[in-house]
């Protein structure tokens, strides 16, 4: 015979608090406490069971389509409606995506002209190279006044005025206004001291002074 | 595999069977294909018990509407992602159950009294004003009412986790497996939270019983 704890599981388990297994049965008519507690949960359960039931309302179709609707037409902008982060991340991407195709197509390339092609020069006399010896010029950029006398040493960007220091005459005209900049490259500048606009903004372009020559070739932006 | 057999069934759905001859899981492939009237079947069949579960869950019948809408707004949103791993009804009784126990943890933090227990016992349990009702007879009407409210108070009463497990099981009818797979839980687990919700209910129900 089973215990009394097996019983009331069974009892507790039972689909149909009225249909007991006859195992069960057999034991709550011998088990007074059993069969006490069997008819509190058949009459617990019924109890609870019959409690009325509720139905949905009659416009509960109409209700619900109203709302599904809502839910298709929202779901095809949904992120309109979503969180502030998500609407920036998708703002942002949007942003990337027009950069790129904008960059793709073409519209932040303003050159026209190969850049193989050498600058156009102003004043193309040509001016025998100044006798230097080498290293005299620790740094093209930054003259020094006991080496160099004065800035007239530098390469004009205008080409107007061509200058003269310490026995060496700088090539007057190899880079224009337009050119914007330059990039010196150490040691292959053909000794040449190259002004620089002081404040760069922008893309600008990339020239390079060939050694020995006095022609400039444009070989790109800096961007 | 799985998407084969959907797709296999709806195809037999939209041939030659009815809508209504149609299982549960016939439907869902059916509305997975955007078939608007297997989504009308599919309320049809559960609007009702979905609702009374609900209704059970909350006793608030106009709250248990809506949320048996977002029942069925979701399983349509996501009858994508259904898998027919088990039985239907257990799927959908697992999204409302969600949606009643979040919406009864909205109210426990909105702290909402009730107009019918605005006070309380020395223990914190809500005492209920209930004025004498004055009429001569008492009709059959009026005790299954009586009944009806006190089952229904008590069902309320009892802690969320067994409310939906002894709702799932003596109102609806469920079975343990099926219970264990709408709360995720382990038929162990169920069986002693309606266990524990029975006890809890008959000492409230003492009266009645």
């Amino acid at each position: 015979m089973k215990g009394c704890n097996y019983i009331r599981e069974q009892i507790d388990e039972a689909d149909k608090p009225d249909l007991l297994s006859f195992e069960v049965t057999a034991h709550t008519a011998e088990c007074p406490d059993c069969e006490r507690f069997a008819a509190s949960r058949r009459a617990l359960r019924t109890l609870v069971a019959s409690s009325g039931r509720v139905s949905a309302p009659i416009n509960f179709d109409a209700m619900l389509n109203a709302r599904l609707a809502d839910v298709k037409a929202r779901h095809s902008f949904w992120w309109l409606g979503s969180p502030v982060y998500y609407r920036l991340g998708a703002a942002t991407a949007g942003l990337v995506i027009m950069v790129f195709a904008a960059q793709y197509a073409g519209l932040f390339s303003y050159k026209s002209k190969p850049p193989t092609e050498p600058v156009a020069l102003q004043n193309p006399v040509f001016v025998p190279p100044p006798d230097v010896s080498p290293g005299v010029l620790t740094s093209p950029i930054e003259p020094t006044p006991n080496k160099l006398g004065n800035d007239a040493a530098y390469a004009t960007v205008s080409g107007a005025r061509p200058r003269r220091s310490a026995g060496r005459v700088a090539p007057p005209v190899y880079l224009t206004a337009e050119d914007g900049g330059v990039v010196l490259l150490r040691g292959q500048n053909g000794d040449m001291d190259v002004q620089m606009p002081t404040v760069s903004v922008g893309a600008q372009p990339l020239l390079y002074v060939r050694a020995g020559q006095r022609a400039v070739s444009n070989i790109g932006t800096s961007f | 595999m799985a998407a084969v057999t959907h797709q296999a069934q709806a195809i037999e759905l939209s041939g030659s069977r009815s809508i209504e001859a149609a299982n549960d899981h016939e439907l869902l492939a059916a509305i997975r294909d955007g078939d608007e009237f297997a989504f009308q079947e599919i309320v049809r069949r559960y609007r009702n018990p979905i609702t009374n579960f609900v209704h059970r869950m909350l006793d608030d019948y106009d709250r248990s509407v809506e949320l048996a809408q977002e029942t069925f707004i979701r399983v349509y949103t996501s009858a994508s992602r259904y898998q027919a791993n088990y039985s239907f009804s257990t799927y959908i009784y697992r999204i409302a159950t969600n949606l009643a126990i979040s919406e009864l943890r909205r109210r426990k933090r909105r702290k909402t009294v009730s107009l019918f227990s605005p006070f309380t016992n020395d223990d914190g349990e809500p005492v209920e004003i209930d004025p004498p009702d004055l009429n001569m007879l008492q009709d059959e009407t009026l005790i299954k009412n009586e009944r009806r409210s006190a089952v229904a108070r008590a069902i309320t009463s009892l802690p969320p986790k067994y409310r939906a497990a002894i709702v799932l099981r003596d109102v609806e009818g469920l079975s343990y497996d099926q219970i264990a797979d709408a709360l995720k839980l382990s038929e162990g687990t169920v069986k002693s939270r309606i266990n524990r919700a029975r006890n809890l209910l008959k000492e409230k129900l003492t009266a009645y019983i």
